[in-house]
């Protein structure tokens, strides 16, 4: 059955559209077939991660969303962008980084159930194994969607008070929604903090795993979004790290 | 305490979008979209302006959770479908007894616009039939035409949770060219059947089959009698409890016009349709049905809504009189749980 994976934070800033670049590679590397919709519709910025420019993009996100496209046509194969080769397929849907585009939906917003309609749309023309949604911090109607059909939610948190109250919450509005799946993960961790004991005092506070702990690192902050790291690096320590995240999200 | 309510009304509909159960209808949407049998109706210039392709499916269940797929926003006259909650009203201010004396509950097997009575009592067939809903309306209290429009008014709000316009051109309409209505109405109050005031009654009539509704407001008219008068979501009380039955039981036998009776062995959902395209039904404690598409059959019921109630019934259990173990189990389809992985 395709699974629904969905990547959260409360905060900004926390590495949310890198992770899921990172774990969507990782998983499509395993040989599946993938597709990723970028959901942030009021600052997307994942299409940079798959070197998808936005001359090469026609339709996206915001088309669908206007009924103005299919989501199929607004999905761009990227697997050849990142050099996957014949192991597995991954699929980019990006929003608009056209600021009319952005106002438009600011002003307007859009229909859930169109959204939600589109998901399951694309899961059944592209034959997917995996769909990641990447979305917009905080909680909103959208948020809440995204929580509700996924098979796994994985929250992303800073080791930070700010982090720590934000992911409470939305920790609250998941069970309300009955989420069958809840993982946490941990970035930009710093080097004087012991891994271990964090991730059990994190587990501890929300009862949920800590599927990966993510050091703060000035090799990833080099890349600065252009690639996706575990391509690039495949025997660095953090690919390491998003290959286990990745094999836990497939035994799930 | 009212952040967590609101909380809750959020995650309550994120979920019903979510839901398997708006999958399997939106499955079903998309199934009958593509059928195009029948015909708009056009006895009046207003109705024929319906577009073809518009298609809306409702359910809301007695709990209060709300499904919608398609145009259910799209306002539509609610025509014949007004008639069982006029009966209602009409149960509300007069008592069983009185009403029964003017109106019968025999379904006719006529056409819906006959001019037939009982032969001994003088009575219309069935509060259903044109004859029959303009009686009822006659029972209608209130000291003035508008007063007692503004009672049903109110009363279809108290059942939807919204307030309800006329639509003015089919109301004029509906009037300009009622001839056999009025005959109808003119036979009846030769008979003694209806009382003096009879063109304000007539213009009622045609007033309230001019109210304006969607399919979701369709789904909450019969959300609320499946709730037992009591609408599930604003929780207020649209009918006295003890009529409840009445209006349901003549909606089965008589709600779908002449094809009543195949539609209570095939679907067994009490319902009533309209020629405006819209159809409301019924499984009594559980949930109600709102659907909306302006081709009708012969007969004059919603082509594509008698397919979604038929299916409906089918593959939930949802006929009134079935036993047996449905193919899908409603209540897992509504929550997600029982690892209904559809996609």
């Amino acid at each position: 059955m395709p699974k629904v994976v969905s990547i959260h934070s409360y905060r900004g800033g926390t590495g949310k559209s890198n992770f899921t670049a990172n774990l969507a590679t990782a998983v499509a590397m395993q040989g599946h077939r993938v597709a990723v919709v970028d959901t942030d519709l009021p600052s997307p910025g994942i299409h940079n991660l798959f070197s998808l420019e936005p001359e090469q993009t026609g339709k996206t996100l915001n088309n669908y969303l206007w009924g103005e496209s299919s989501i199929e046509d607004a999905a761009y194969d990227i697997g050849a962008n990142l050099g996957l080769g014949e192991s597995g397929q991954l699929f980019l849907v990006p929003s608009s980084v056209k600021a009319d585009d952005i106002a438009r939906i600011l002003k307007d917003g859009y229909d859930v159930r169109l959204m939600n309609d589109g998901f399951r749309n694309l899961v059944k023309a592209l034959k997917l194994d995996y769909l990641f949604i990447d979305t917009h911090p905080g909680l909103s109607k959208e948020t809440f969607l995204s929580i509700a059909i996924s098979h796994i939610l994985i929250l992303i948190l800073r080791p930070d008070k700010q982090d720590y109250q934000g992911t409470a919450v939305t920790m609250d509005v998941a069970r309300q929604l009955n989420v069958r799946k809840m993982l946490l993960a941990i970035n930009k961790v710093h080097s004087k903090l012991n891994p271990e004991a964090l991730k059990q005092k994190v587990e501890e506070t929300y009862g949920e795993p800590v599927a990966g702990i993510f050091p703060l690192s000035e090799d990833l902050v080099q890349l600065a979004s252009e690639g996706v790291f575990c391509v690039k690096f495949p025997d660095h320590p953090i690919s390491q790290e998003f290959l286990k995240v990745a094999q836990r999200i497939s035994e799930a | 305490m009212s952040n967590i309510g609101d909380l809750q009304a959020l995650t309550s509909s994120i979920a019903a979008v979510a839901s398997p159960f708006r999958r399997y209808l939106a499955d079903l949407h998309e199934k009958y979209q593509s059928v195009n049998d029948g015909a708009v109706a056009d006895y009046i210039p207003e109705l024929a302006l319906a577009k073809p392709e518009w298609f809306g499916i409702c359910v809301v269940t007695t709990e209060g959770q709300v499904f919608e797929v398609g145009d259910c926003d799209q306002l539509f006259t609610i025509q014949s479908i007004s008639k069982a909650f006029v009966y209602g009203m009409a149960l509300e201010d007069h008592g069983r007894e009185y009403v029964n004396s003017k109106v019968s509950v025999e379904p006719t097997g006529e056409a819906f616009n006959s001019i037939v009575l009982d032969e001994t009592t003088n009575r219309p067939y069935n509060p259903m039939v044109n004859a029959g809903a303009i009686a009822t309306a006659d029972l209608i209290k209130g000291d003035s035409g508008t007063n007692r429009l503004k009672r049903m008014l109110d009363m279809f709000k108290r059942y939807t949770g919204r307030d309800h316009d006329i639509n003015v051109p089919v109301f004029l309409s509906e009037k300009a060219t009622g001839h056999r209505n009025r005959a109808m109405a003119y036979l009846m109050l030769n008979f003694g059947m209806v009382g003096e005031k009879i063109d304000e009654t007539l213009d009622l009539y045609f007033q309230q089959c001019s109210i304006l509704v969607n399919a979701r407001d369709l789904a909450m008219l019969s959300a609320t009698l499946a709730n037992g008068g009591v609408n599930p979501v604003t929780k207020e009380r649209a009918i006295d409890e003890h009529y409840v039955q009445d209006v349901i039981s003549v909606m089965l036998t008589c709600g779908m016009y002449d094809g009543s009776g195949e539609w209570a062995y095939r679907v067994g959902m009490p319902a009533k349709s309209g020629v405006g395209g819209g159809i409301t039904a019924i499984a009594p404690g559980k949930l109600g049905i709102g659907t909306f598409s302006p081709l009708l059959d012969v007969k004059g019921n919603s082509v594509r809504g008698i397919h979604v109630c038929e299916d409906l019934s089918k593959d939930f259990g949802l006929h009134i009189f079935n036993v047996a173990n449905p193919e899908k189990v409603l209540d897992d389809w509504i929550s997600g749980n029982g690892d209904l992985d559809i996609w």
